[in-house]
């Protein structure tokens, strides 16, 4: 998880402080926890401006809910991380709404395409082959493999049980095998 | 799906999540900007201090200080209200001439203001602290 040397005092102890109108303290809060939400906006929109925006929404609900925040009850990382997967689904949710002849086609990853990115940048292969993604197991696996957290955190950020993590993390990490050797047809789509 | 396959698919992915890890993306100056703005607008108040400058509307006892210039402005006449107060108290047996004299002090008229060295006795404190009548 991210160090920050700068400020050795926990979230909790900076957002209570942030809560007594302490200016030093939402910096070192902004500094601390506003990569963790882009990181993890990104991953699942696809989208820098996307992601940015809702790294902003999420860390405005965050200022928000200092005054009434109970130290200890939960890890503010926790909540944040909720926080951004959850608004980040409401985007992806809103894309599908639109018609379907405008809407980007996150799943058409053409192999041949993936194999050339493959050579020439793994992490953007990576991204694009987290994109083809049902949302549920990209979020899981962007969680446990890029963000570390162990099950039970992730059950608790996605509202489910552990052993729907598990299961999400397994089918995902094979949906990606899969996209990232340019086998479509193991993810279930017909013909190519 | 048997554990060798999952182990295969660790292995496979495993530089993969390594280098999304190391690319990931960095909030810009600007990202981090907008987001203390939102900060600052979101702030809980602390509550007024005793510091805190400007005039407020305010009633009774404090509107009157006020005009003064607050507590320290007025020390003096605290000071001499308070003491007005006692003398009044102490040395009238009859409250009409209290008024009397009081008013005499207040217009600078004859006798009255020179032999009592009143300030505003109880009826101006009255006043003052907002009773009516």
């Amino acid at each position: 998880m991210p160090f920050d040397a700068e400020d050795s005092r926990s979230d909790d102890a900076l957002l209570a402080l942030y809560g007594q109108g302490d200016r030093p303290a939402a910096r070192a809060l902004a500094l601390r926890l506003t990569p963790l939400a882009l990181r993890v906006a990104q991953r699942m929109l696809g989208d820098r401006a996307e992601a940015e925006d809702v790294a902003q929404e999420a860390m405005l609900r965050l200022w928000r809910a200092a005054p009434g925040w109970q130290p200890g009850a939960a890890k503010v990382t926790t909540w944040l991380y909720r926080v951004v997967v959850n608004l980040a689904t409401d985007r992806l949710r809103r894309r599908r709404a639109v018609p379907l002849d405008e809407a980007p086609e996150p799943e058409d990853g053409r192999p041949g395409a993936l194999a050339g990115l493959i050579e020439a940048d793994r992490a953007a292969a990576l991204q694009s082959a987290l994109m083809a993604l049902p949302e549920r197991q990209r979020e899981a696996v962007v969680l446990r493999h890029l963000e570390g957290l162990a099950n039970p955190e992730i059950a608790t950020v996605m509202g489910v049980g552990v052993e729907a993590v598990e299961s999400l993390v397994a089918r995902g990490k094979r949906g990606l095998v899969a996209v990232l050797a340019g086998r479509r047809g193991d993810l279930g789509y017909d013909g190519e | 799906m048997t554990g060798s396959e999952m182990e295969r698919d660790d292995t496979t992915l495993a530089d993969f999540f390594a280098a999304a890890r190391d690319a990931a993306p960095a909030p810009s100056d600007a990202l981090i900007a907008r987001i203390l703005a939102d900060a600052e607008a979101a702030m809980p108040r602390r509550a007024e201090g005793p510091a805190r400058p400007g005039p407020e509307p305010r009633r009774g006892v404090l509107a009157w200080l006020g005009a003064f210039g607050g507590w320290g402005g007025v020390g003096g006449l605290a000071t001499a209200t308070l003491a007005g107060l006692w003398f009044g108290y102490a040395g009238l047996s009859d409250p009409s001439s209290l008024a009397a004299s009081v008013s005499a002090a207040l217009t600078g008229g004859g006798t009255a203001a020179e032999t009592t060295d009143l300030l505003p006795g109880g009826e101006t404190v009255a006043l003052v602290a907002g009773w009516e009548g």
